[in-house]
C-alpha cells in the first residue's frame, strides 16, 4: 500500500512482514528508528516477536546469530561504530555460514566524531564474508530487505542491507509497503539444516587446522560467488509479485552508445539522475548503480561498461593511503575487458557533506582532462586546511 | 579379585552407561583436567535436552577440533566475549518456537571475569532463562597460563611471574560473586569439581530456575597451577577447606547457604602443592609477608560468608561426598 | 580424509575415535589389596570380605565365607582377641570395627537358622587321616580335612569334644549351648568321633600311623608348667587351669579368702574372675607383664584380652602388674603371704630377653593361696619324638606358645591344607602372607566419622559366672556396623573412579563376570586421579610399557 513514510519506519515494516523471531537492538544514530518502529509494532501485537535491548552492539549481533543457529529468523540494524563494534562477529557468522539479515544504516566512522551519512561502515566490513546490497531509495530499502531474507536463508550466508543514515532512514518518501500476503508468497518459513536441536546435536564453530581452513576460505568465497545467481532470482520474482525490481545486480539507466558512464552506489543515484536531467547539455551519459557490492559483479559490470570510453566511478567512503574502495575494485574487474575505458574515481560527500546536482559537471570535467584521475575527493575545500596538511 | 581385563566390549559400554554423559572421552584436555571434569559433570547433570553455548578458552579448544567434537549436546562457540549474549539469542529464539529446552551458556574465567564480563552483565540484567557456568582456573590457560582478573593474589603466571621486584599477580582475585550478587539474578552458587554430587546439585537447581542463573566452579589446572593431574581433586578440596574458594549460594544477592567447613586447614596446605606458589616458600620477608597475606584472606572469607559454625554438619566439607558401598550419592 | 562441512560444523561425539589413550605414561588397574583385618587374623579369616556381603544383606553368604576358613566363628565372635580389631585401620580413624561382634552375630545366626557348612561329603574311599585333640586345632584340622575331601577320625582323651574351650572358658564368656552347637555342627560333616581315647595309653601312635594315611597331632599343652620361688612350693599347691576346669565341670571351688593368682594370661583372668564370682574376699593377681594401654608395647602387655582385664578390673580383682613374687612367706606348709618385687623383662646383650627384679621395692601381700597359672607344657614323653616325620604334622597350643584359639583353628586350616598337598604327592604351599594395605594408601575424605557398635556388657552388680555377661548386637547395629568398614583394598563398588575420570575412561560394566568398573584404555590419559582417590587403594598405576 502506498504512503507517505519515513524510511527507517518502512524498512521496520518491511522486516516485520517478514516475520522474524527475535530482533536485537541497540541503539545509535541513524539506525535507532528503525528498531523504535519495530519495538512499537510489538508493544502494539502487530509483531509477535522477542526484542532483545542488548548492552551493545557486539552483544546484538551475536544474540541474533544464537537465535537464527537455534532455529528462529533474526535480525539487527546498525551504523558505523556499531557496525564496526561487530568486526569480530560479523566474520564469525559468515564463516559459520548462519542466515542472517542486518540492515547497515550508512554513516561515518570517527574519528573524529560524525553522525552524518557516508559508506565507509559498511565498506570497510566488505571482507567479512556478508552479502552486501545497496539501495538507492527507500522502496528499494524496502524490496530489498524483503528480498534479503530469501538470499540469505537460500544462500546460507549473512545479508548487509546499506541504505543511506538520514538521506533515507530520516526522509519521507511515499513507499508501497506490500502486503502480509505478498510476502509470504515470496518467503516461507525460516529453515535452517544445521539449527541447534537436541533431536540432532552438532557441534557448531569448531576449530580448523591448516589442513582444511584453505577450503573452508575457499567454500565461502564460492559461495558469494555464486550467491549473485540468487541475487538475480530474489529481485526477479519479487518483481513479479510486486511490478517491481531493486535493479538486480547492477543497474544499468542510459543509450547503450553513451561514451561517459558514471558509476555510484547508495542514495545519490537519485542525485545524479537529477542532475542529468538538468545538465542535457552534457549529452548522453549512463547511469550505472552498483546495488550488489559483494559479491562484486564482474562480469555484469564488464557488460555495463562495454562501449564506454569514460568511466567516472563516485564512491562515498575511501581507503586512506590507498585511494578508492570501489574504484580499486572496478579497475581491477575491467583489466580484463578487452577495451577498457578510462576510469575516473572519485570520493564525495564524506561526514554527511552534501552533494549537490553540481557535482555532475564537475564529474564531468574530469573526463575532458588529458589525464584519467587515479583518486580524488572532488569536494574537499583546501582552504579549510593548514598548509603543511594540505 | 584380580585385574584381568573383563569380558565387557568397551566401545559398547559407552553407549550403556547409567549416566548422561555429555562430554565424551576422546577430548584434547591435559590429564587430570579440573574444566574436563566439571564439564563432564555438568552436563551430566542437565542431560540431554540442552543448547550450550561456549566461549573460547581451553574448554572449547580441546572438545571442538574439526572433524572430531566431544559434544553429544547441541553446543555453537562463537568468540570469546559474547556465549552470553549467543545464549540470550538462543533462548529468545526457543521462547518463541515454544520448546522448553534449556540454554546454557560456558564459559572460562577469562571469558567471565574479564572480556566477556559485559555481554554477561547483559544477559544477567535482563534476566533470560540461562544458567551460566564459569570453569575457574584461575587463569587464560589456553594460551599458555596467563594472569586473569581470577588470578589469586600472589600467583605466579606467565604474565606475573615472580623475580626480584615481583611476587606474583599483584592485584586481588576478583570478586565476581558481588558482581552477580549486584544483578540480584534468583540464583547464583559457587562450586568446586572437588565435591561432585554438591556441583550436580547446583546445576539442577540453576537448570530449573526460571530466569538468570550463575554458577562458578573451581577447576585446578595441572598444567597452570603446577600440579601432578592425579592431584587434581585433593587441591580442589583442599581450596575449599582452607576457606580459600568458599562454597556458597546466592539468591537475589544474599547469601543462603554456605558449605561449612568442619576443621579449617591452614592455607599453606592448600598452596605448597602447586608451583605457581612456590615463591611463597622461600626464606625471605617478602614471601613470608605474602603468604601471611593469602592467610589472611582465607580467613576473610571465612568470616565474611561465615564458613565455620563448629559443628559437623551433614553436607559440610568432611560429609558432603561421603561413599556408600553400591554408590549412592545424594545428588 | 574428511570431508569439509558447510560452516565446519563437526558431528555429536565424534572424538570417541581419537584414542587419546595413546598419551599415557603410566595406566591405572584395580588391584585387590589385603586388607589388614585378614592378614592379621590367626584363623585365616578375611573379614574385610565377609563383612562386605554383611553390608549387601546376604548374611548366608557372609557366614558361608567365614566358615570357609574358621568353622567356629560363634566361639571365637566370643573368645578371640581380635588381632583383626587392632590392626584395622578405621581405628587410625575413629574406632575400629567390631569384627568380633560381626562374626558372633553370624555364629549365631547360624545356629538360631541351622545353617550347614557347604560342603560335599566326602567319598568313602577317600584318604583317611587321623587327629588327635579335639580341641582349636584338632577340631578346625578335621573340619578342613573333610572340606578338602579326606576321610576325618577325630580322637581325644575326653568324653566330649572341645578342649580348652569345655574346659577352661567359663560360661559367662563362653555359653555351654553355643559351644555344643558348633562343634555338633562341625563333626556332623562326617568326622567320626572317638572320645575317651587318650593316645599313648588307649591308642599309640605307631597304630595310627597303620591305619591312616596322615595323622594331625593337636594335643595342646597338658602338663604345667613347673613353678616354684626359689624351690618352695606349698604343699597344696593347685595350677590355675586346674582349678578352672575343676570349676567348670563341677561348679565349685575350693574356698579362699585372700588369694594371689600369678600369671597375666587368659586363664588367670579367667580364674580370678571366678573366684570373685564365687565370693572370695580378695583376689590378687600378680604379673611380670603390664597392664594394656596406649603407651605400652605389645611385647610388655599382659596377654589377656584388654577386654577380659577390664571386666576383671570392673569386678573387684586387683592387678599388680610389672610385679613378681620374690618370696613365699610361709607358717608352716602354708602360705600366709607374697613378698613381690617391681620386674620388667629387659633385652641382654646377646639380645635375649630375661627377667629382672628390682631389689629395694618389695611390698608384702597377704594372702592365704598363691595359684600360678604361667601357662602349660607339651606332654613330650607322648609327642616328644615326632618331629620331621612327613606324615604327621602338628598344631595348636603344641606348635607355638601363641596359644591362641584363633591361632589354633588357623594351625588347623594349614595342616589340613599341607596335609591334602602332601597326600596329592604336590609340593607344600607357600606360607607368606601379603603385606597389608597401609592407611596412607586409603583416602579416608570420603568416608565421615560413626560410632562403633558397642555390645550392652552387663552391670558389674549383675554379673555371675554362669550368664553371659557381653551380649551381642542388634541387626541394625550389624548393618551399621558393616556400613562403616573401609573396605581397605576391595572395591565397593562407590563409583569414585567412574565419576572423577575427565575423559569418561571408567566405564561401570557389571558383566556376567561380576566386573564392575572397566577402564577404557583407549581413551584413558593415566593423570591417575581415579587411583589417588579410590577410597579403598584398590586402583594401582603401573608404568605404560
Amino acid at each position: 500500500m502506498l504512503r507517505p513514510i519515513e524510511g527507517s519506519a518502512a524498512v521496520a515494516h518491511a522486516v516485520a512482514l517478514c516475520r522474524p523471531q527475535v530482533i536485537a537492538g541497540y541503539p545509535i544514530t541513524p539506525q535507532t528508528h528503525i528498531v523504535e518502529k519495530l519495538a512499537r509494532l510489538i508493544a502494539d501485537d502487530q509483531l509477535r516477536c522477542e526484542l532483545i535491548s542488548v548492552e551493545s552492539e557486539f552483544s546484538a549481533i551475536s544474540a541474533v546469530l544464537g537465535a537464527a543457529a537455534a532455529g528462529s529468523r533474526a535480525y539487527t540494524a546498525s551504523s558505523a561504530q556499531g557496525i564496526l563494534l561487530m568486526t569480530e562477529v560479523l566474520h564469525n557468522i559468515a564463516g559459520l555460514r548462519i542466515p542472517l539479515v542486518m540492515t547497515c544504516a550508512n554513516r561515518a566512522i570517527g574519528a573524529p566524531v560524525s553522525a552524518w551519512n557516508d559508506q565507509q561502515d559498511s565498506m570497510v566490513m566488505r571482507d567479512a564474508g556478508w552479502i552486501q546490497l545497496y539501495c538507492a531509495n527507500n522502496q528499494e530499502a524496502v524490496d530489498t530487505t524483503i528480498q534479503a531474507f530469501r538470499i540469505a536463508e537460500r544462500t546460507e550466508l549473512p545479508v548487509m542491507v546499506c541504505m543511506d543514515g538520514y538521506v533515507l532512514t530520516h526522509t519521507l518518501e511515499v513507499v508501497d509497503i506490500p502486503t502480509q500476503q505478498q510476502v509470504d508468497a515470496f518467503l516461507p518459513a525460516y529453515h535452517f539444516a544445521r539449527s541447534l536441536d537436541p533431536r540432532k546435536p552438532i557441534t557448531i564453530g569448531t576449530l580448523v587446522t591448516p589442513e582444511f581452513y584453505t577450503e573452508a576460505r575457499y567454500m565461502n568465497h564460492r559461495a558469494l560467488l555464486r550467491a549473485q545467481e540468487e541475487i538475480l532470482a530474489a529481485d526477479r520474482d519479487w518483481e513479479k509479485i510486486s511490478g517491481r525490481t531493486s535493479g538486480g545486480l547492477i543497474s544499468v539507466d542510459g543509450s547503450d552508445d553513451a561514451p561517459v558512464g558514471i558509476l555510484s552506489i547508495g542514495s545519490v543515484m537519485g542525485t545524479l539522475s537529477d542532475a542529468r536531467d538538468h545538465f542535457a547539455e552534457f549529452g548522453p551519459v549512463k547511469l550505472i548503480g552498483l546495488r550488489s557490492m559483494r559479491p562484486f559483479p564482474i562480469d555484469d559490470l564488464k557488460v555495463a561498461c562495454d562501449g564506454l570510453s569514460e568511466l567516472i566511478v563516485l564512491e562515498r567512503a575511501l581507503s586512506p593511503g590507498g585511494g578508492g574502495i570501489i574504484g580499486s575494485e572496478v579497475r581491477a574487474a575491467l583489466s580484463e575487458a578487452h577495451s577498457p575505458p578510462r576510469i575516473h574515481n572519485f570520493a564525495a560527500g564524506l561526514g554527511g557533506r552534501d552533494m549537490p546536482l553540481e557535482i555532475f559537471p564537475k564529474l564531468l570535467e574530469a573526463t575532458r582532462a588529458r589525464d584519467a584521475t587515479r583518486f580524488a575527493i572532488i569536494d574537499v575545500d583546501t582552504a579549510k586546511i593548514a598548509a603543511e596538511d594540505r | 579379585m584380580s585385574s584381568e581385563e573383563p569380558s565387557a566390549n568397551i566401545a559398547e559400554l559407552h553407549h550403556k552407561q547409567p549416566a548422561f554423559r555429555g562430554l565424551e572421552a576422546g577430548h584434547l584436555a591435559c590429564p587430570g583436567c579440573g574444566q574436563a571434569l566439571g564439564a563432564r559433570l555438568v552436563t551430566e547433570a542437565i542431560g540431554p535436552d540442552v543448547i550450550i553455548a561456549n566461549a573460547t578458552g581451553c574448554l572449547e579448544v580441546f572438545t571442538s577440533a574439526w572433524p572430531r567434537s566431544s559434544w553429544r549436546v547441541p553446543w555453537i562457540h562463537s568468540l570469546f566475549e559474547n556465549a552470553p549474549a549467543v545464549a540470550s539469542g538462543i533462548e529468545a529464539a526457543l521462547k518463541m518456537q515454544g520448546r522448553p529446552t534449556k540454554v546454557v551458556a560456558m564459559g572460562g574465567d577469562g571469558g567471565t571475569f574479564d572480556i566477556g564480563l559485559q555481554s554477561l552483565s547483559g544477559m544477567l540484567e535482563r534476566n533470560h532463562n540461562v544458567l551460566y557456568v564459569c570453569f575457574d582456573n584461575e587463569g587464560y590457560m589456553n594460551t599458555g597460563g596467563h594472569r586473569s582478573g581470577s588470578t589469586p593474589h600472589a600467583a605466579v603466571t606467565m604474565t606475573s611471574p615472580s623475580g626480584k621486584k615481583r611476587m606474583g599477580k599483584r592485584h586481588l582475585k576478583k570478586d565476581l560473586l558481588a558482581i552477580i550478587g549486584a544483578h540480584q539474578i534468583p540464583y547464583a552458587a559457587t562450586a568446586t569439581v572437588a565435591y561432585p554430587s554438591d556441583l550436580r546439585a547446583k546445576v539442577r537447581r540453576g537448570i530449573e530456575i526460571e530466569g538468570a542463573a550463575f554458577l562458578l566452579v573451581h577447576s585446578p589446572c595441572p598444567l597452570g597451577w603446577g600440579h601432578e593431574g592425579a592431584l587434581s581433586i585433593e587441591i580442589a578440596r583442599l581450596a575449599v577447606q582452607t576457606g580459600f574458594f568458599p562454597i556458597v549460594e546466592m539468591e537475589r544477592g544474599a547469601v543462603v547457604n554456605a558449605m561449612q567447613i568442619r576443621n579449617v586447614r591452614p592455607v599453606a596446605e592448600y598452596l605448597r602443592p602447586q608451583h605457581r606458589f612456590q615463591h611463597l616458600f622461600s626464606d625471605s620477608p617478602e614471601a613470608r609477608e605474602e603468604l601471611e597475606h593469602l592467610q589472611q584472606l582465607a580467613d576473610y572469607n571465612i568470616e565474611r560468608y561465615r564458613l565455620t559454625s563448629g559443628q559437623s554438619e551433614s553436607r559440610d566439607t568432611e560429609a558432603t561426598d561421603t561413599v556408600m558401598r553400591g554408590g549412592m550419592r545424594w545428588s | 580424509m574428511p570431508i569439509l562441512t558447510r560452516g565446519s560444523f563437526a558431528n555429536a561425539a565424534t572424538s570417541l575415535a581419537l584414542k587419546t589413550g595413546d598419551w599415557r605414561l603410566q595406566r591405572p588397574q584395580y588391584r585387590h589389596r589385603s586388607a589388614p583385618c585378614a592378614v592379621g587374623c590367626p584363623a585365616g579369616e578375611n573379614p574385610q570380605a565377609y563383612i562386605a556381603m554383611v553390608a549387601e544383606g546376604n548374611l548366608r553368604g557372609a557366614w558361608e565365607m567365614l566358615v570357609a576358613a574358621n568353622p567356629l566363628p560363634a566361639i571365637t565372635g566370643r573368645v578371640c582377641h581380635h588381632p583383626c580389631e587392632s590392626a584395622c585401620h578405621r581405628g587410625s580413624y575413629d574406632q575400629p570395627i567390631a569384627i568380633h561382634s560381626v562374626e558372633r552375630f553370624l555364629g549365631d545366626r547360624a545356629i538360631a537358622e541351622g545353617w550347614n557348612y557347604p560342603l560335599k561329603p566326602s567319598s568313602p574311599d577317600a584318604p583317611r587321616v587321623a587327629v588327635v585333640g579335639a580341641g582349636p586345632a584338632g577340631l578346625s584340622a578335621a573340619y578342613h580335612l573333610a572340606r578338602l575331601g579326606l576321610s576325618v577320625t577325630l580322637f581325644d582323651a575326653e568324653p566330649e569334644p572341645g578342649g580348652l574351650l569345655r574346659s577352661a572358658l567359663p560360661p559367662y564368656r563362653l555359653p555351654r549351648t553355643v559351644l555344643n552347637s558348633e562343634i555338633a555342627r562341625l563333626l556332623a560333616v562326617g568326622i567320626a568321633f572317638k572320645p575317651n581315647r587318650r593316645v599313648g595309653r588307649d591308642v599309640s601312635i605307631d597304630e595310627l600311623r597303620a591305619d591312616f594315611q596322615a595323622i594331625f597331632l593337636g594335643p595342646g599343652t597338658s602338663r604345667p608348667r613347673e613353678w616354684s620361688v626359689d624351690g618352695t612350693v606349698p604343699s597344696d599347691l593347685r595350677t590355675g587351669l586346674d582349678l578352672l576346669r575343676e570349676w567348670i565341670s563341677i561348679g565349685a571351688i575350693p574356698t579362699y579368702n585372700r588369694v594371689a593368682i600369678i600369671g597375666g594370661g587368659n586363664t588367670a583372668i579367667d580364674l580370678a574372675r571366678v573366684l570373685k564370682f564365687s565370693g572370695v574376699d580378695e583376689v590378687h593377681l600378680i604379673t611380670f607383664q603390664a597392664l594394656p594401654g596406649p603407651a605400652v608395647r605389645r611385647e610388655e602387655a599382659m596377654s589377656a584380652a584388654p577386654r577380659e582385664i577390664g571386666q576383671a578390673l570392673e569386678e573387684g580383682v586387683t592387678i599388680h602388674d610389672r610385679r613378681g613374687v620374690r618370696r613365699l612367706i610361709m607358717r608352716g606348709n602354708r602360705v600366709v603371704g607374697v613378698e613381690t618385687v617391681h620386674m620388667k623383662e629387659l633385652g641382654t646383650a646377646t639380645g635375649e630377653r630375661k627377667l629382672v627384679s628390682f631389689e629395694g621395692t618389695e611390698t608384702i601381700l597377704k594372702v592365704d593361696h598363691v595359684i600360678p597359672a604361667i601357662g602349660q607344657q607339651l606332654d613330650s614323653s607322648v609327642f616328644g619324638n615326632l618331629l620331621g616325620q612327613p606324615s604327621i604334622f602338628v598344631g595348636g597350643d603344641a606348635r607355638s606358645a601363641a596359644g591362641t584359639v584363633s591361632g589354633a583353628i588357623g594351625d588347623g586350616c594349614r595342616a589340613a591344607i599341607a596335609i591334602r598337598n602332601y597326600l596329592d604327592g604336590l609340593p607344600p604351599a607357600g606360607d607368606e602372607m601379603p603385606r597389608p594395605i597401609a592407611f596412607d594408601d586409603l583416602n579416608i575424605n570420603y568416608f565421615d566419622h560413626a560410632p562403633r557398635a558397642e555390645a550392652l556388657i552387663l552391670e558389674v552388680e549383675h554379673r555371675s559366672a554362669e550368664k553371659e555377661i557381653e551380649a551381642g548386637i542388634s541387626h541394625q547395629d550389624l548393618n551399621a556396623e558393616a556400613h562403616r568398614c573401609f573396605s581397605c583394598g576391595e572395591c565397593m563398588s562407590c563409583d569414585n573412579c567412574w565419576t572423577l575420570c575427565p575423559d569418561n575412561a571408567v566405564l561401570k560394566a557389571d558383566t556376567r563376570d561380576g566386573w564392575r568398573y572397566a577402564f577404557d584404555y583407549d581413551h584413558c590419559k593415566g593423570c591417575g586421579i581415579c587411583a589417588n582417590e579410590c577410597p579403598v587403594g584398590f586402583i594401582t598405576m603401573f608404568d605404560e610399557q
